[in-house]
């Protein structure tokens, strides 16, 4: 059988990427069985619970709703990409001292929403952040401490750039 | 595995090119937020996937003339955003606001949510107020479609296979218009399809006497469409409660009508006509 090929160019986590992929595969394949990085989860895989959230361009979008091909020229940041370093990013630190996880699946695309959420506006209100991550759905925690954990990493994120 | 391939056009003359030859085997692409959705679940087969999300002539909002262009290409998000469209088409603009999570709204696009002929098609019933049409290209020449045609049932769009739309042109609200809205029901509040959704403009006289109306529902019946009985209904008259309560009631008769006495029409009947008080309750203030 024929197998089409697409030659896709794009920015994963700051790193150029360049390779040739099946041109019917999700974003969230690429993502996970290509390239191995397991950080970003599927859950739905209809654009509904956001579990598969990635950052493309500054925007939240669902990772198991693009193509893969649609990558192509973009700027794409998973959860693996948000601490360059052994340290956590401050999204990440905010979470933990919350408790805004517990089983910790839909975490990695809550994290990518409020990434994308402050880098757009760094002092978002309670009704921003609620709108910010009304798609990204959470069975365990409830949503009082993910609300929690992002009002603290805005003033964390706040804090450090300041400090810079 | 889905096998097709994929093909992203520069110019527009290359995808209109591209149409010419290989409609029947081509999904056109913009967003992808339906098509990667029915392609996975098999509802939709074909050898090609033409994106034409950044084709720079399906990119633009403009003023020009006295009507309102919106590219087909444009995405709920960046409706969302736009001056422009909050000026001239603000029940398109709240529409944008209650369109799905934020992840959909950045990618998702108003020609994808034309074209794709949901009855639940948030983009549509702002755009029926707003008499628009859709400007439609295909490699011999164009047309423009009105948005009432587009679609002949759910999930059927009237469009030829090899055709592309470029832009919606909208007349931009009347100076005299000082109310518009969009509002809609769904099983939760943010996120859900919409189980029934309307859009609203509305201008009155210093009586307070409606003397401009238009009106459209969607979701509740096969195609979205704009209902003249009621803005007839209510065409001259000032506001009041009752009047209001009367108006969606004979909503509700209406699109019973239409629909027939389905199961669901001992909750749509109350419920229509709740919503329509709800959003028009700000004309008796």
């Amino acid at each position: 059988m024929k197998k089409n090929s697409y030659h896709l160019r794009f920015t994963l986590n700051g790193e150029a990427k360049s390779l040739d992929i099946e041109p019917g595969i999700s974003t969230l394949e690429l993502i996970r069985d290509v390239l191995e990085l397991k950080g970003t989860k599927e859950g739905c895989g209809i654009g509904e619970c956001g579990a598969c959230t990635i950052v493309v361009d500054g925007r939240a979008v669902n990772a198991c709703l693009m193509f893969a091909a649609q990558l192509d020229g973009r700027d794409v940041l998973t959860v693996e990409g948000l601490s360059r370093e052994e340290d956590l990013h401050p999204i990440q630190q905010s979470f933990s001292e919350q408790h805004a996880v517990q089983c910790g699946f839909c975490t990695p695309g809550i994290l990518m929403s409020t990434h994308a959420l402050l880098e757009e506006n760094p002092q978002p209100n309670r009704h921003e952040i609620i709108k910010a991550v009304a798609g990204n759905l959470c069975r365990c925690t409830g949503y009082q401490s993910i609300i929690a954990g992002i009002e603290n990493a805005a003033d964390k994120c706040r804090n450090d750039k300041n400090k810079d | 595995m889905i096998d097709v391939d994929y093909i992203r056009p520069q110019t527009l003359p290359e995808a209109l090119a591209f149409l010419s030859e290989n409609a029947m085997d081509t999904t056109i692409l913009a967003g992808g937020t339906d098509v990667m959705v029915d392609l996975r679940t098999g509802e939709l087969n074909c050898r090609y996937l033409l994106d034409v999300g950044r084709l720079p002539e399906l990119r633009q909002i403009e003023i020009n003339e006295g009507e309102l262009f919106i590219g087909a290409g444009i995405t709920i998000t960046e409706i969302g955003q736009s001056e422009i469209i909050g000026r001239y088409a603000p029940a398109l603009q709240t529409a944008a606001d209650k369109f799905a999570g934020r992840q959909v709204r950045n990618i998702a696009t108003i020609g994808g949510n034309v074209a794709h002929c949901s009855p639940c098609g948030d983009t549509i019933p702002p755009l029926l107020i707003h008499d628009a049409g859709a400007m439609v290209v295909n490699h011999e020449g164009q047309r423009i479609v009105p948005i009432e045609e587009m679609a002949g049932g759910p999930y059927h769009c009237t469009l030829r296979p090899n055709e592309l739309i470029t832009h919606f042109l909208l007349k931009p609200k009347p100076e005299a218009v000082g109310f518009a809205d969009f509002q809609k029901i769904g099983r939760r509040k943010e996120l859900a399809i919409a189980r029934m959704s309307m859009a609203a403009m509305i201008g009155q006289e210093s009586d307070r006497s409606i003397s401009f109306i238009r009106f459209a529902l969607g979701s509740c019946t096969p195609t979205p469409h704009r209902f003249r009985d009621i803005e007839n209904y209510l065409f001259g008259k000032i506001p009041a409660e009752r009047l209001l309560w009367e108006a969606g009631h004979i909503l509700s008769e209406v699109m019973l009508e239409i629909t027939g006495r389905r199961p669901s029409a001992i909750y749509k009947e109350p419920a229509i006509q709740g919503l329509f008080v709800r959003m028009m309750y700000p004309l008796i203030l």
